[in-house]
């Protein structure tokens, strides 16, 4: 076989240019998103592109000879088979060699592809093009698998492909073009790809400035989260808990069952549970729950909050409207909860560290809200407060959940807990709309399959809570060999075949998966059982040093998801059925220091302020309503109090503001420990007016809180948006005006415009020259209304042009006779006479016109239009 | 700028010369002098139309003085006949005479036998007459009898007519017409040519008698193969024949172009090319020859058809013309 080079090494360099190494970045690429679906692969992306890329070069250089491709290939393919042969027999070891043909399969299917992706680049259009159809296709498939239609997943997998589909076609023909010609090869090829490159960032550009708001719409529709939430998580897989507007953690609308999910370890909250076990001083944890997932939408595969639930027990204030101190409370809830046994009321503080100032988190059933303020010394670390008061059940325990681990108070505590619900033998709600809805379950094959697994795990139990046990003990079981039948992973993988449903292929397959995952399990379980349950996602809480009792830290990888089920007269009693995380023993998080208690608070004002002093650091501040002494104070009229605040911490949601940042009628909470105030007291008859007269002004103010007022700012941008509208009318006539002006000119330009235009083009050599020069003095002697128009014969015309003013009309017609109807070619000559001809012959036929005439005949645009006309 | 404009136009040629010639004695009629010789080159003949006083005969002369014979730098012979009803086939082609001495028929060689042709009022003699024209027109030989005498090697027909619709005219058949490669309408002079004609007539009835000789008979025949060297695009040769078809097709048309004719149309081409110093053709040409070439083997319905049909076939071809790439 004789190898001669194809092609020279600089074709072989803009190959590597702009063929390999975006071929290197989208197959990298790919075989990330891949490595995160498929363990096979071993999270190894950088080797495998290097194989792959190693294959693509050394097919791209050899191919520049002349080999033939089916033997060289077939011979390759050869070679791997033996030593894939070889690995095989070898005896190191049952699991060694398996580890290692797997290895080596992964390595040499990624170099056959890459070499055979060489090929086509050198010689084979027909493989590029189903090689990047195939990329395209595959990212499809990834895509469908991950049920992920967020705008930013689709942008992040299709378009890299179809733009690479498009790049590598493009740049293809254009290598194949230029080939011949290296000379022209570097500078056409940039000068193109450039021009391609800025092609589609103004198509992305544009796409994704016009169309925000429908991939937004379709993002909605498709039941996707909002787009920008993980950008702190790092992009990839999905996550429990969302980024507010002000940066601060929340739950997420949505929990998705997505292929893997993302935690870290963020200091979330920190919370105060007075919460103790029956007649104890044991601290009792509870979860805290942020809300509930009612419904699961079969379409996406997402369990969905719906406010239209059936006694909606939620409660779900938001805190940084609150004013400090003063109270928000529902107490419809604990009519809705539907507990009425074993409850019992129960307060939390509630510190903020990254969660979002708008949240709200606690143990289920929660009806009041009353923002605290933070201790000095620790606003730094903790942004805001809370406490608030929640109708809990005595059965709730974060411990009980599957192992007390010998505690025979909390062994004790379960078993009674489940005698005690083991008196409900048939579980019935307070009508038939909530057992409906609290039972619904999709009716299809993959449900019947959850059904009949339910059916034969709980076949031997009557009471629904022995069910439940069951349910939880399944998950706990060991299969034949004695391995654990479900484990615990944050990464669970996606089903083989797309579509597939989720839940089932956790369940009967891949058995692995997260709380989502677990709980998602249980509830249709309960369901298909007719037990009404529910999905509750918030925080679990744990419990992990006895240094301040009744104190939990909560971190981020604590965002969970489980069970609640109902119970007659219990309410809502929480299960949890995810199971322990076997593989990762995380070393338990260092519990800090709790915020001491707040000082005793005794006057709160809450209004508008009117006037900021920032000399005497003085507040004037109108106000309807203040507490004194907790109680609370409304007043018809404003009362105007003045405020020393010269020792007052200022500050808002997110951070300290300072008191020259203050902007007149913004509202504020002011908040007074001093102890001036606590001796005087109120007798009953006096008025708010009174009272606050009686006090000394300026008040001492430990601290003010600025208030959003969301609200009237948007009306107040509403309304300078109307009168912004309003101006824009006289703006919009003026530039309307002005773009009338400069059409108009341009419109009377046209003529003069088109000629200069036509001018240009006579810089041209040869046929095109002639033909230039021609229709520009016939442009010119149109416009001057001086063209014989009747006649159609170029020759005629010239005669005529020739006797009307002396030029050589007819010697250009022949020339450009010449050109068009013979092979031969101009001679220097002639070409001369070209150059020259404009020029002088332009000049006599300008000089029979008046200045005058041509100015007026060149704004006339109806002949210009004329001209177009008579040409065509 | 002269100078370069003069530099760039091709070397004057004999066929400039010829003109010039011929244009000491016909004056303001270079357009038809150069359709004569085009019919010339092209190994054609030529049919003169119009009324009697216009310059026919006097053209056909002139052209056949400025010819010199080959051999002895004499004019080519020239040969005039006017046509009448009463003349007959053996006054053209001549006829056998009976010579005493060699006590046998002699051909006695007719008119026909000379290098111009001029037959002055074609129209006016019979059919019988004007069919006798028909092989030596074509082919370039008369057959008598068994014999068949080839004429001279340059044999070029100069007929004139007269408009057909005065009286005493037989109207030539189709065949005959279809023979004659240009049809031309000579035409009286513009008013300033006529003046100029008039004063210095004394002058023109002298040039008329003293015609040199420009070229020789060979050198027109070498310059009738040098015509069939003249480049015809592609295109054109295209243009052509679509005109000839819708000659056939047009309902207006009762008889369209032949095949013939199509040739002579090529033909003629090449030599108007040629005649204009060209070695190409253009467009110009074919707007230039159609009606001379084509007009006068149609017959069309009526007038109007006459007058239109032609140039909106020209027109037509033209615009596809500009259309079609033709360097490529």
């Amino acid at each position: 076989m004789k190898a001669l080079s194809k092609y020279s090494n600089k074709v072989l360099i803009v190959q590597f240019l702009i063929l390999v190494i975006p071929t290197l970045i989208i197959v990298g690429y790919g075989l990330f998103r891949l490595n995160n679906f498929y363990s096979i692969l071993e999270n190894n992306y950088l080797s495998q592109t290097f194989y792959f890329v190693i294959g693509l070069i050394s097919s791209l250089i050899l191919y520049r000879y002349n080999f033939r491709f089916i033997s060289t290939f077939s011979l390759l393919l050869l070679i791997n088979l033996i030593i894939y042969d070889v690995i095989e027999r070898l005896n190191i070891g049952e699991f060694d060699v398996f580890y290692y043909s797997v290895k080596f399969y992964i390595l040499s299917v990624l170099f056959c592809f890459g070499w055979l992706i060489g090929y086509a680049f050198t010689r084979n259009k027909t493989i590029v093009i189903l090689w990047t159809t195939f990329l395209v296709f595959t990212e499809v498939i990834t895509l469908s698998k991950t049920n992920n239609f967020e705008i930013n997943s689709i942008v992040t997998s299709i378009i890299p492909a179809i733009l690479y589909f498009v790049f590598i076609l493009f740049s293809y023909e254009l290598i194949k073009k230029y080939k011949s010609n290296p000379k022209q090869l570097y500078s056409k090829s940039i000068k193109q790809l450039s021009l391609f490159g800025i092609l589609i960032l103004i198509f992305l550009f544009f796409t994704s400035q016009l169309f925000k708001h429908d991939f937004k719409a379709i993002e909605k529709e498709w039941g996707g989260g909002k787009s920008k939430d993980n950008k702190s998580n790092n992009g990839q897989g999905e996550s429990m808990t969302e980024n507010g507007k002000d940066g601060g953690i929340k739950n997420k609308d949505q929990s998705k069952l997505a292929g893997n999910l993302n935690k870290d370890k963020q200091l979330v909250f920190v919370a105060k549970l007075n919460n103790y076990f029956v007649n104890t001083n044991i601290p009792n944890p509870l979860y805290f729950t942020a809300n509930y997932y009612t419904k699961f939408d079969t379409a996406t595969q997402t369990f969905e909050i719906d406010d239209k639930m059936p006694f909606n027990d939620l409660f779900s204030p938001n805190p940084s409207e609150i004013p400090l101190y003063f109270k928000k409370t529902d107490s419809s809830i604990i009519k809705k909860s539907l507990g009425i046994l074993n409850r019992e009321i129960i307060s939390a503080e509630v510190y903020k560290v990254a969660m979002s100032p708008e949240s709200f988190v606690a143990p289920s059933n929660a009806f009041y809200c009353q923002p605290i303020t933070v201790p000095d010394e620790f606003k730094d670390k903790y942004k805001s407060a809370y406490l608030s008061k929640m109708w809990v059940s005595q059965l709730n325990s974060a411990y009980f959940i599957y192992n007390p681990a010998g505690n025979k108070m909390l062994e004790n505590f379960q078993e009674d807990r489940f005698e005690i619900l083991r008196t409900i033998s048939n579980i019935k709600g307070p009508n038939k709309s909530f057992d409906d809805y609290y039972t619904y379950m999709p009716k299809n094959t993959e449900y019947n399959r959850i059904k009949i697994l339910a059916d034969s795990i709980t076949k031997d139990f009557v009471a629904p809570i022995d069910k439940v046990i069951a349910i939880r003990n399944y998950f706990l079981s060991k299969d034949q060999f004695n391995q654990p039948l479900y484990k615990y992973t944050d990464n669970p993988g996606v089903p083989g075949l797309p579509s597939a449903n989720k839940l089932n292929y956790f369940l009967f397959e891949n058995r692995k998966g997260y709380c989502a995952y677990f709980a998602g399990a249980t509830l249709f379980m309960l369901r298909s059982l007719n037990i009404p349950s529910r999905i509750a996602v918030g925080y679990l809480t744990e419990d992990r040093s006895s240094k301040n009792p009744g104190w939990y830290w909560f971190y981020h990888d604590q965002a969970h998801a489980w069970v609640q089920v109902y119970f007659q007269n219990y309410g809502w009693i929480d299960f949890d059925t995810t199971i322990p995380d076997v593989n990762t023993q995380q070393a338990s998080q260092p519990d800090g220091t709790p915020p001491p208690e707040v000082p005793a608070t005794y006057l709160v004002i809450d209004g508008e302020i009117t006037k900021v002093d920032t000399l005497n650091k003085k507040l004037t501040v109108n106000t309807k309503k203040f507490l004194y002494h907790d109680t609370e104070f409304v007043s018809q009229n404003f009362i105007v109090t003045i405020n020393d605040v010269s020792l007052a911490d200022i500050h808002n949601d997110t951070g300290k503001v300072s008191l020259n940042k203050l902007v007149e009628g913004e509202r504020a909470t002011l908040v007074s420990h001093a102890e001036v105030l606590k001796n005087i007291f109120i007798s009953d008859d006096k008025t708010a007016e009174k009272l606050l007269k009686k006090l000394k002004q300026p008040l001492p103010i430990d601290e003010v809180k600025l208030m959003k007022k969301i609200e009237e700012k948007d009306k107040k941008q509403n309304k300078n948006k109307e009168l912004n509208n309003k101006f824009n009318w006289v703006n919009f006539f003026k530039v309307l005006l002005v773009c009338i002006t400069i059409a108009i000119i341009l419109i009377f330009c046209m003529p003069i415009l088109i000629f200069l235009f036509f001018k240009t083009k006579i810089k041209f050599r040869g046929k095109s020259q002639i033909a230039a020069i021609q229709r520009t003095i016939h442009f010119y002697l149109h416009q001057l209304k001086s063209l014989p128009i009747n006649e159609k014969s170029p020759s005629i015309i010239a005669q005529l042009i020739d006797n009307k003013f002396g030029t050589k009309m007819i010697v250009l017609n022949n020339l450009y006779q010449k050109c068009y109807y013979s092979k031969q070619p101009l001679t220097n000559e002639e070409e001369n006479y070209l150059q020259q001809f404009y020029n002088s012959n332009f000049k006599l036929i300008s000089s029979k016109f008046s200045i005058k005439q041509k100015i007026l005949s060149f704004i006339n645009i109806k002949q210009t239009i004329n001209y177009f006309n008579i040409t065509k | 700028m002269e100078n370069i404009s003069e530099t760039i136009k091709p070397e004057s040629t004999k066929v400039d010369e010829l003109i010039k010639n011929v244009e000491l004695v016909i004056k303001g009629k270079t357009p038809q002098i150069k359709l004569v010789l085009t019919a010339l080159l092209a190994k054609g003949h030529i049919l003169m139309e119009d009324n009697p006083g216009t310059g026919k005969t006097v053209l056909a002369k002139t052209l056949a003085q400025s010819i010199s014979n080959n051999t002895n730098h004499l004019e080519a012979s020239f040969k005039r006949i006017q046509f009448t009803p009463d003349l007959l086939p053996m006054d053209l082609i001549g006829s056998h005479i009976f010579d005493d001495n060699k006590k046998e028929f002699v051909f006695k060689k007719g008119p026909l036998f000379c290098n111009v042709l001029l037959a002055d009022e074609i129209n006016r003699a019979s059919p019988k007459v004007q069919s006798a024209l028909l092989e030596c027109m074509a082919e370039n030989q008369i057959t008598i009898g068994e014999t068949t005498y080839p004429l001279e090697k340059m044999f070029f027909t100069i007929a004139t007519q007269n408009p057909i619709e005065m009286e005493g005219t037989y109207p030539l058949p189709s065949a005959q017409l279809d023979r004659f490669f240009i049809k031309l309408y000579f035409g009286y002079v513009d008013a300033e040519t006529e003046l100029d004609i008039y004063n210095n007539y004394l002058n023109i009835i002298k040039n008329t008698n003293n015609v040199k000789p420009i070229v020789s008979l060979n050198e027109i025949i070498n310059m009738q193969t040098e015509c069939e060297t003249v480049f015809i695009h592609p295109e054109i040769v295209t243009a052509v024949k679509n005109i000839i078809i819708q000659t056939r097709q047009h309902p207006e048309i009762t008889l369209g172009a032949s095949t013939r004719s199509g040739i002579s149309f090529l033909k003629c081409l090449k030599a108007f090319a040629y005649v204009n110093n060209r070695k190409f053709v253009t467009e110009d040409d074919l707007s230039n020859l159609i009606t001379p070439v084509l007009d006068h083997r149609l017959i069309y319905r009526n007038k109007e058809a006459k007058q239109k049909l032609l140039v909106s076939f020209l027109n037509k071809e033209i615009e596809r013309l500009k259309k079609v790439n033709l360097q490529a």
